[in-house]
């Protein structure tokens, strides 16, 4: 009896941490969605991006790991500046599903320019903490947990209280609430655009870049990256699009709920539900709860 | 008027959104430094268009000023966009209010001085400052925007703006919907805004008598043409605009169709 309960405590945890990497990706798309009501569908591909050009510059450079993060991470930060100007301002005016299908064909951009630049081989990623459980907990509590598992916890952690205080308390956080809120409304009163979107999608860039790192150190940093992403679609519908602690939270769900799924009841599906149980969680959540968990409602006065 | 007192003028401007729909025809008109003047009209008439092709606006909605000039401050605003003008003094409080809904009424003030430097002290000063024109803000700050009554929303609007520090304020439809007392309040504080801090007013209203009563000159327009335009005074002691914009008469119940049919002989309808 201990021991199930043990068991399924294992799975449960483990299911609940993996989950903090789907976090991690979810956090990309909200942040754009946030400012310009769009999903980014080239999310996917910034990960992959930023996490080879990080990969390249240690491996083929040999240039140091701290050094590497901060190049690629500032390399973000230019393909940040560089949608902007390039995609962004000259769609300005279009309608949203315009934006939508340019962050598509941007996605290919990104996909083709990180394959030209780095080659398209599988790349290991070593961040020097092992995908293996930590002796410590293994010892004293009888639990399996990957100390990757972890980090990754702890990484979704700090970014979210970093985000959360950015745009709680700065002055560029308030902008970019203002511009989520009432774009057209914003510029009337002199809060620019285009500052707010080349900080969301800077923004965007660093944290596709930290979620590449943890997937690519798990997975290998490879093409299967860019539909990886695609897994936070699930998460952001139970989330809701536009709320930072609803990707978190939604991530955990579906971490958690896969992994328990996949373990108690995949046998008699022949397993490998973990695949779909996420997307029927998300059509429950799209005929129940459209919004989310953490959506922002559309409040209107009566 | 010379030029120099006006810190608007606007000489006929033709405005088409498009390319293809012509909203203004022939708009000129003038802000002397320090007066509220009102752009009287009714639902159509370019008033809004004429206010964005000022605050510049119009891009934003694919509308295009395709003749004639603006020059605020003696400068042309031919190449500006939104930002810059809040940053040369010009805010737009947009039609419909338009508050920030999720955040809170004190956050929605603070948000109008974004285009300003100034420290968190500064920002506290100009808060208080502002507080002591919106009164009934001051109790709500904390409350989140979208959940406060209509005038506090209009109130918010023009609080917001104020903080940005304009010398001109554009102010469209600020009365829409609101009870005859908050009109009344809404009013009251923006003469106190004009009289206390200087600040220039152009007015977009239907409400045309509460309107003129607290401008000093008056425009209005129909169709996208000045149709109309004198001292606040002479507007409302005018027969016409008695008659088609104050509903009162000489002769008696017009009908507005009739008038309508009568004006139509001189002046061609656009749409």
């Amino acid at each position: 009896m201990v021991d199930e309960l043990l068991f399924f405590m294992e799975v449960l945890v483990g299911g609940l941490l993996a989950g903090t990497m789907y976090s991690l990706v979810a956090l990309g798309f909200v942040l754009i969605f946030k400012a310009s009501a769009t999903f980014n569908f080239s999310q996917g591909a910034m990960v992959f991006f930023s996490v080879l050009a990080f990969c390249g510059f240690m491996q083929d450079f040999n240039i140091p790991f701290v050094l590497a993060f901060i190049l690629a991470a500032f390399l973000m930060v230019v393909v940040g500046l560089c949608t902007e100007r390039f995609v962004l301002r000259p769609l300005m005016n279009a309608s949203e599903d315009t934006v939508l299908m340019a962050t598509i064909g941007l996605g290919y951009v990104l996909e083709g320019l990180a394959q030209a630049a780095w080659g398209v081989e599988v790349r290991r990623l070593d961040l020097g903490i092992g995908d293996f459980p930590v002796p410590w907990i293994a010892d004293n509590l009888k639990l399996f947990i990957s100390a990757l598992d972890i980090t990754a916890g702890l990484v979704a952690a700090i970014m979210i209280i970093g985000l959360f205080l950015l745009f709680k308390y700065t002055k560029i956080g308030l902008g970019l609430r203002a511009v989520a809120d009432d774009a057209g409304a914003a510029s009337s009163i002199g809060i620019p655009l285009k500052h707010i979107m080349l900080l969301v999608w800077s923004a965007a860039g660093v944290v596709a870049l930290v979620a590449g790192c943890m997937w690519g150190a798990r997975a290998g940093v490879q093409f299967a990256l860019v539909d990886l992403a695609l897994k936070a679609l699930p998460v952001l519908i139970i989330g809701g699009f536009s709320s930072i602690p609803g990707a978190i939270i939604g991530g955990l769900i579906i971490g958690a709920v896969e992994k328990v799924l996949e373990v108690y009841i995949g046998p008699f599906f022949g397993g490998a539900i973990e695949g779909w149980a996420p997307y029927v969680l998300a059509i429950f959540f799209l005929l129940y709860r459209p919004e989310g968990l953490f959506g922002e409602k559309i409040i209107r006065r009566v | 008027m010379s030029t120099s007192t006006n810190i608007l003028d606007i000489k006929n401007i033709e405005v088409m959104y498009d390319n293809v729909i012509l909203a203004l025809h022939d708009v000129s008109l003038k802000v002397p430094k320090g007066k509220v003047v009102a752009l009287l009209g009714a639902n159509g008439a370019g008033k809004s268009t004429t206010l964005k092709a000022v605050s510049t606006m119009l891009a934003s909605e694919r509308g295009k000023v395709t003749k004639g000039s603006i020059d605020y401050d003696g400068t042309s605003i031919d190449k500006q966009n939104p930002s810059q003008m809040v940053g040369l003094g010009m805010v737009q409080v947009l039609e419909g209010r338009r508050c920030f809904g999720h955040l809170t009424v004190e956050e929605n003030i603070i948000s109008g001085a974004y285009s300003r430097k100034l420290s968190k002290g500064d920002i506290n000063q100009e808060l208080e400052k502002i507080y002591t024109y919106f009164i009934r803000l001051k109790e709500r700050r904390k409350s989140q925007a979208a959940f406060t009554s209509g005038g506090e929303q209009q109130m918010i609007a023009v609080a917001r703006a104020m903080m940005a520090k304009p010398k001109m304020l554009l102010l469209d439809e600020p009365t829409m919907g609101l009870a005859p007392q908050l009109v009344a309040e809404i009013f009251n504080i923006v003469k106190e805004l004009n009289q206390k801090e200087g600040v220039s007013i152009l007015l977009a209203e239907q409400n045309t008598n509460v309107a003129l009563k607290n401008s000093d000159y008056g425009y209005i327009i129909e169709t996208g043409r000045v149709m109309l335009d004198g001292t606040a005074k002479s507007l409302l002691s005018n027969d016409q605009v008695k008659e088609l914009y104050l509903g009162i008469s000489k002769k008696g119940r017009k009908n507005f169709r009739d008038v309508l049919k009568e004006e139509s002989l001189t002046k061609k309808k656009i749409n």
